[in-house]
């Protein structure tokens, strides 16, 4: 029931006014079922058959008379119906969904539902696109940087300034490190380079724990503390700095360590941050003596005190803590 | 391998010993430990039949499920030694030296329980099939220093032992380092085998122990 002139009509109308295709598609459905009624009429009349009257020709007149009643009807009902679905339209032929519309003909569901998959792979990255914008302004109100450089420096600036304490010419970091090592007598720091310029320190406090901390120039990367027994090296001989500990206290404070990494930040004096920091660590060397300062127990859930307040060094569980 | 404490714990009144260690195993599920697996630690007493005149020694030939490839040895107070499993076909080579004190051999057999970073196992002393009390053992595997870590480990065992929660074991003392210097298996088995002497000597009693 189309007609070529209502191509174009259909293609301008589609997007500026939806509100009328939709006032008349509902008139077409009326329009359809009043055609269906009277279609249903013709045929019961049929099925009827003539009424009973008292002369043959009275009857035959009634029902020619009946039928071609029915069928003025339909006649009617169709072509009210071809009026309605002129102002319906098509539906337009340049969908928005482009390319990917045209897998949604592919008529085998089950097998390659891609376009089901295609929609719902859509839906979930703009979620994500979403949710990492408002993760991203939560996260910028608390600034994270270490580094010396400014934030918004104009775009001239950029590239020629370089943040000097980045690059630290490898002789002062084996100096910085030695001396803080020789400071503290129960703790020994032994300096490894085993990927390029970056600095990995073992550093081994009594007989309590050995901590692996990998640097990047002054600046500590990451850090992972295991027991006085663990393994530290792999199967190359190499430090192994990945493997987490196979105790969940030392994985508690490895945890506590990198808060710490975080916490002790002086973009411009690296040196002081690197001796507070092992400054901080050398307070676990009474990890298993010391008793809570809050609750003055021992264990709590099966582990001693694993947490250091980054002022007094006092020991708290990790659930004491304030 | 941590800090390991052996003690011995008392059969409660008037129930048997398998009733007291259900009752230390349903104590330890409360606190939360989850049940891995059994273990056993058995002892073997070989006579020297060296010198003639002279007390003979006894020497202990001892395993442990925990180092299932090794085999420890040690004369009462003396010295220890830790090989691998081929050690006791040695020792059946060595007949004419050693003899087999066959019917003294003591064994501890039970469930090994993990809660966060401690070991326990709470086993039955039995020698030639009659139990003759109840072990356990308490482990504390990240620690390697005992000095640092009595008071831990005493505080978690008075959680689940009450009021039988045993000393610092006189072997760690008894080091010439005393209690700094770091613990291993062999502190482990001279702890057992202290225990396992003392059983042996306790006579077997009319009721108690069944």
């Amino acid at each position: 029931m189309r007609r070529s002139e209502e191509n174009n009509g259909g293609k301008m109308a589609d997007v500026v006014n939806v509100g009328v295709n939709l006032d008349a598609f509902s008139h077409a459905i009326s329009g359809i079922q009043a055609l269906r009624s009277s279609v249903t009429r013709v045929f019961e009349s049929l099925k009827d058959g003539m009424k009973n009257r008292e002369t043959l020709e009275g009857r035959e007149k009634e029902f020619l008379a009946e039928f071609q009643d029915n069928l003025q009807a339909v006649n009617r009902d169709l072509n009210e119906l071809e009026r309605l679905s002129g102002l319906v339209g098509r539906p337009s032929e340049s969908h928005p969904l482009h390319n990917s519309g045209l897998l949604s003909l592919d008529p085998v569901q089950d097998k390659t539902p891609l376009y089901s998959q295609l929609l719902q792979a859509y839906k979930w990255s703009n979620k994500l696109q979403y949710h990492a914008g408002l993760a991203s302004s939560l996260l910028n109100q608390q600034s994270l940087k270490r580094s010396a450089n400014q934030i918004g420096a104009s775009a001239k600036r950029r590239p020629k300034v370089q943040p000097s304490t980045l690059v630290l010419p490898p002789q002062y970091v084996d100096d910085v490190i030695s001396r803080i090592g020789r400071m503290f007598p129960d703790m020994s720091i032994e300096l490894f380079r085993p990927n390029g310029t970056s600095a990995v320190l073992l550093v081994t406090l009594g007989k309590v724990l050995k901590a692996i901390v990998v640097m990047r120039s002054l600046f500590i990367d990451r850090t992972v503390v295991r027991g006085y027994n663990e393994n530290v090296y792999n199967e190359d001989g190499k430090l192994d700095i990945w493997t987490k500990s196979q105790y969940q206290v030392f994985q508690k404070v490895t945890d506590h360590a990198t808060t710490a990494l975080l916490h002790y930040q002086l973009p411009q004096m690296p040196d002081v941050v690197v001796r507070s920091f092992m400054t901080w660590l050398r307070s676990y060397s009474k990890l298993f003596q010391a008793s809570c300062q809050r609750c003055g127990h021992f264990l709590q859930d099966g582990l001693p005190p694993t947490w250091r307040d980054f002022r007094t060094l006092e020991a708290f569980h990790d659930t004491c803590r304030m | 391998m941590g800090v390991t404490c052996v003690c011995q714990v008392p059969v409660a009144e008037g129930k048997s010993v398998q009733q007291t260690v259900d009752m230390l195993h349903k104590k330890l599920e409360q606190l939360g430990s989850v049940k891995q697996g059994s273990f056993c630690v058995d002892c073997e007493t070989y006579h020297a039949t060296g010198n003639v005149g002279q007390p003979s020694k006894l020497l202990y030939v001892m395993h442990n499920s925990e180092t299932p490839l090794s085999c420890m040895s040690l004369f009462e107070g003396g010295p220890c030694l830790v090989a691998d499993a081929n050690f006791d076909a040695l020792m059946s080579k060595l007949k004419s030296h050693f003899q087999n004190a066959k019917g003294h051999k003591v064994e501890s057999r039970g469930s090994r329980y993990r809660y966060c970073d401690f070991l326990i196992k709470v086993g039955t002393v039995t020698m030639s099939s009659s139990a003759r009390g109840i072990s356990v053992e308490v482990e504390y595997c990240p620690c390697v220093v005992p000095g640092d870590c009595w008071n831990l480990m005493k505080e978690f065992m008075q959680s689940f032992l009450g009021t039988s929660v045993p000393e610092l074991p006189s072997v760690f003392a008894a080091k010439p380092e005393g209690l700094f210097a770091a613990a291993d298996c062999v502190d482990t088995m001279t702890q057992y085998l202290e225990l396992f002497n003392k059983l042996r000597k306790l006579q077997i009693p009319g009721s108690n122990v069944r």
